[in-house]
């Protein structure tokens, strides 16, 4: 499996979607996550498993207290998927610079019939 | 112009006409304004037409001249229709299972004698793992599953590169 694929994978599910979402504003440990999803801890390790090995989650442990396990989101999947839309992007870029060139040349000659 | 989250792609354009005809434009003329050729459209440089039916549960679809007849190719069935502000449609490649497609959603909304055109295509990450519609750049196998348009576009990225900087909203 390719990696964009791990992360599409690790992507399609809404709850996994929904921890990428929470980890955006800070790291948090897993239980945290657990008690905001409404989810049994030992189901929201299954998903942090999916998201540690496609490599969008990690884990880092604060030098403060070694016993606290954080988890974060990795930048470089996500900088992959951004690579990947920019694509659809241009596709439909050129589509709209199409679309605004007939539009507009349609509403001048129109114009100019009518003078 | 552009900006992205999630599994969509999101891309904005400044249209002079008003709001009403840029929707009639966009849906009844779609044939004149779609771009040409195998990178845009099944057809390639066979003769072929792309329409919208109007309304829910019409089609945007495209009808190309074969040696053997006329085909119907379905990209997806309309989910929204309402103008002049919106519209929203699947998005499916020639490719994808039934069950399988991703969303276009199209608004307009006015700003003075212009509309702002926005095209949101979204819905990516539901694909089924390994659908080559996630191969971006998978190049010949992508292009053999989900439609040459697709793959080529992909192949002439940077002819798009320029086409996208002359399409920045004025």
């Amino acid at each position: 499996m390719s990696r964009l694929d791990a992360t599409f994978a690790a992507l399609s599910d809404p709850t996994r979607r929904a921890v990428v979402e929470l980890l955006r504003s800070e790291p948090r440990r897993a239980g945290e996550l657990a008690d905001a999803l409404a989810m049994s801890p030992p189901a929201m390790s299954r998903h942090l498993r999916v998201l540690r090995e496609s490599g969008l989650v990690e884990e880092e442990r604060p030098h403060e207290d070694a016993r606290v396990r954080l988890l974060r989101l990795r930048p470089e999947p996500f900088d992959e998927l951004r690579h990947w839309i920019d694509e659809i992007e241009r596709f439909w870029s050129g589509q709209l610079a199409s679309f605004r060139a007939h539009a507009e040349q349609r509403a001048r000659r129109r114009e100019r019939d009518r003078r | 112009m552009n900006a992205s989250a999630g599994d969509g792609a999101t891309v904005t354009v400044s249209v002079r006409v008003p709001q009403a005809e840029a929707f009639d434009v966009f849906t009844r003329e779609i044939d004149l304004w779609w771009r040409q050729g195998p990178r845009y459209r099944i057809a390639g440089r066979r003769r072929g037409q792309l329409a919208f039916e109007p309304g829910v549960g019409g089609r945007l679809f495209e009808t190309v001249e074969l040696d053997a007849g006329s085909r119907v190719f379905v990209v997806g069935a309309i989910f929204a229709w309402e103008p002049p502000a919106r519209l929203a449609f699947e998005w499916r490649g020639v490719n994808f299972k039934k069950d399988e497609s991703t969303r276009v959603e199209v608004t307009f909304q006015s700003v003075g004698q212009s509309t702002l055109v926005t095209v949101r295509h979204s819905g990516f990450s539901a694909l089924r793992e390994g659908h080559p519609a996630r191969h971006g750049l998978a190049g010949a196998a992508m292009s053999r599953m989900i439609g040459l348009w697709w793959g080529e576009l992909l192949s002439g990225l940077r002819e798009h590169v320029a086409a996208g900087r002359d399409a920045a909203p004025d």
